[in-house]
């Protein structure tokens, strides 16, 4: 019995290694295809876009990345979110404020918005912790609203419904030369660049064994707290990383437009932030910037022709829920005839 | 005194509007276990036929029957296509689904009845005020508090009391069981959701009165009709009285106290509600397996 086991297993392991030769050369073909193309992608439109392009594509990135924060909650933990709005616009406010009196020097900010989400993600994770699925929606709802309130009603610093505009440039010290950061061109470098290291931050957090944990969690929570995990543990991790992340993408954001409301901060950003995830597949890591580039492109090009871009918007969101679950990336997998990505979430 | 008065009625007349578009939610929501997002675009719905037909000179108390029927009626097509395929689903993907669709109606109900407030003209008999302890009081706001409390009191009874009642509360329990008792859940369930699009409407024609009609109503009201089915307990209806009568006397009262400050006092009572009892004011017992 036992031989007949060890016999199956060996010839097994084999089959497997004699498969796998061909498809580890086909993985890394793939990924220099991947990374060709993605270089492509994002130097091409520094060659050929203009500077208002440029500015729009660094806002996709950076919306982008504040979705890829999301889909860490959403997507792995199967946490859904309506405050993260709360994270990301409260970090540009931060970031914005700090650069009225400090100047904006792009490490001070990126560290002054990852250190806003970070801690904005500890007290939303205080107090939301106890709580899963319909009760964790509301109460990050009403944590978010009650930040929206404050943003909206302390006018000396926030400036209330105006919002604030007119911020110095965003600036960065390369040893002893110092880069200017107003510019299309030169934004969206730094959006890219911060949308580059947020992807690879989250990459090795979901590839990690606490990111494993955490699908875990979403999968059978009270077998992993059976197994010893501590759920809230996980899931405040989860938020903190979601919140530096977030932080990260909002401290960028006042200055691609030179301006901040509070808007950002409103519960339908992060209900935008959710379409946008579902739009480009949720568990897949790069399609929070698919889903964000389709949903910004149809703001941006077809308000100006239509009125109810909305309703298109509402429409196509609608269609994939009902006809591509798994997101626009997946389904074009999918159509493609390969498997869909990894993580899910939904079903 | 008379001013505390009129205060309390004023909380007691939000409240008895709140309670009316938890109700329609927690039917579905409770009883369906269904999450419907929709919710406030059938209270805007009714709002909108609601304030047309108190402007329109046709006799004004049919605008309420009007409004539930228009609600009732966008339910069922809903119900159709797409809700019927989604009670099964996670609660993730309801949410998704109804989140969507409500954007597609905001924007449709925009396009429809054009983006300015709708103020509607009261009729005469509901325009005048009567005096309290000295002081003013609407006399609509009266005919919400009771009206309200009356329709509440039915359908508190209907669900808990009738055989109606009893078999939709066995649907959700056990739906096969029902169906081997020869009875069409997929019906009840048709019935059910219909009634709570129905009471979102006529909640809207209600607050239309005083708060009139406008894009993005829907939302505000989606948002407190959420907090107040989830603060109350999913399932109970004792949880959903007791909490919107605690958030429309806070944010009546956080807004006589602390003008500026109202709604992050009146969520910051409700979120601490919910931290303090995370499943609810009136919890439902589960096990967990």
């Amino acid at each position: 019995m036992n031989r007949i086991e060890t016999v199956n297993r060996t010839e097994l392991l084999r089959a497997e290694g004699a498969a796998a030769v061909p498809q580890l050369g086909r993985r890394i073909l793939s990924r220099v295809a991947l990374a060709l193309a993605v270089t492509a992608a994002l130097g091409g439109p520094l060659l050929l876009a203009g500077d208002y392009q440029l500015r729009f594509l660094a806002e996709i990135l950076i919306i982008g990345t504040a979705v890829l924060s999301l889909d860490l909650l959403v997507g792995f933990g199967g946490l859904v979110s309506l405050g993260h709005a709360a994270l990301f616009g409260g970090a540009a406010y931060a970031a914005a404020i700090t650069a009225q009196y400090w100047g904006a020097d792009l490490i001070v900010m990126l560290a002054v918005g990852i250190a806003t989400g970070v801690v904005l993600a500890l007290v939303l994770g205080v107090v939301v912790m106890r709580t899963i699925s319909l009760f964790f929606l509301i109460l990050s709802l009403i944590v978010g609203q009650m930040l929206w309130e404050v943003v909206f009603h302390w006018r000396e610093v926030t400036g209330g419904a105006d919002g604030l505009r007119g911020f110095p440039p965003l600036t960065l010290h390369a040893g002893v030369a110092t880069v200017v950061l107003n510019s299309g061109p030169t934004l969206y470098v730094a959006a890219a660049a911060v949308a580059g290291l947020a992807l690879l931050a989250a990459h090795c957090f979901v590839d990690a064994p606490i990111g494993r944990a955490l699908v875990g969690s979403r999968e059978r929570a009270l077998r992993m707290s059976a197994l010893g995990y501590s759920i809230p543990a996980i899931r405040l991790m989860a938020l903190v990383a979601s919140g530096a992340i977030a932080g990260a993408a909002g401290a960028l954001y006042p200055f691609v437009n030179q301006y901040v409301g509070p808007n950002a901060v409103h519960w339908t950003m992060s209900a935008m932030m959710i379409i946008m995830l579902v739009i480009g597949g949720v568990g897949s890591l790069y399609g929070a910037f698919v889903g964000a580039a389709i949903y910004l492109s149809i703001q941006t090009y077809l308000s100006s022709y239509t009125d109810r871009w909305q309703l298109l918007v509402g429409l196509i969101f609608v269609m994939t829920v009902l006809v591509m679950p798994q997101g626009v990336v997946a389904g074009v997998r999918s159509l493609l005839g390969r498997r869909p990505a990894g993580g899910g979430g939904v079903s | 005194m008379g001013f505390y008065l009129i205060q309390t009625l004023n909380a007691l007349s939000f409240s008895v509007l709140l309670l009316l578009t938890g109700l329609g939610l927690s039917l579905v929501l409770s009883l369906m276990n269904f999450v419907n997002l929709t919710h406030g675009s059938f209270v805007l719905l009714g709002a909108y036929v609601g304030a047309w037909w108190f402007g329109s000179g046709l006799p004004w108390w049919l605008a309420f029957p009007a409004a539930f029927a228009a609600a009732g009626l966008a339910g069922l097509l809903l119900e159709r296509f797409p809700f019927r395929q989604f009670y099964a689903r996670t609660h993730l993907m309801q949410v998704l689904l109804t989140y969507g669709l409500s954007v597609v109606f905001a924007d449709l109900m925009r396009w429809g009845f054009g983006a300015q407030i709708m103020s509607p003209e009261m009729p005469e008999l509901l325009r005048g005020v009567i005096f309290l302890m000295d002081m003013p009081f609407p006399i609509y706001r009266l005919f919400i508090i009771g009206f309200g409390l009356a329709l509440a009191a039915g359908l508190w009874f209907a669900v808990d009391r009738t055989i109606w009642g009893a078999v939709v509360r066995a649907c959700v329990v056990d739906r096969g069981f029902v169906e081997t008792l020869g009875l069409d859940t997929r019906r009840i369930f048709t019935a059910v959701l219909v009634i709570s699009a129905g009471l979102g409407g006529l909640s809207g024609a209600l607050g239309a009165g005083i708060l009139s009609a406008y894009p993005g109503l829907d939302e505000e009201v989606l948002i407190l009709a959420l907090i107040v089915v989830v603060v109350g307990g999913l399932g109970t209806f004792r949880g959903t009285v007791a909490s919107a009568l605690l958030l429309g006397f806070a944010m009546t009262f956080a807004k006589v106290w602390v003008p500026e400050f109202s709604n992050f006092v009146a969520l910051g009572v409700m979120a601490a509600l919910l931290v303090m009892l995370p499943s609810g004011l009136v919890a439902q017992k589960t096990r967990q397996v």
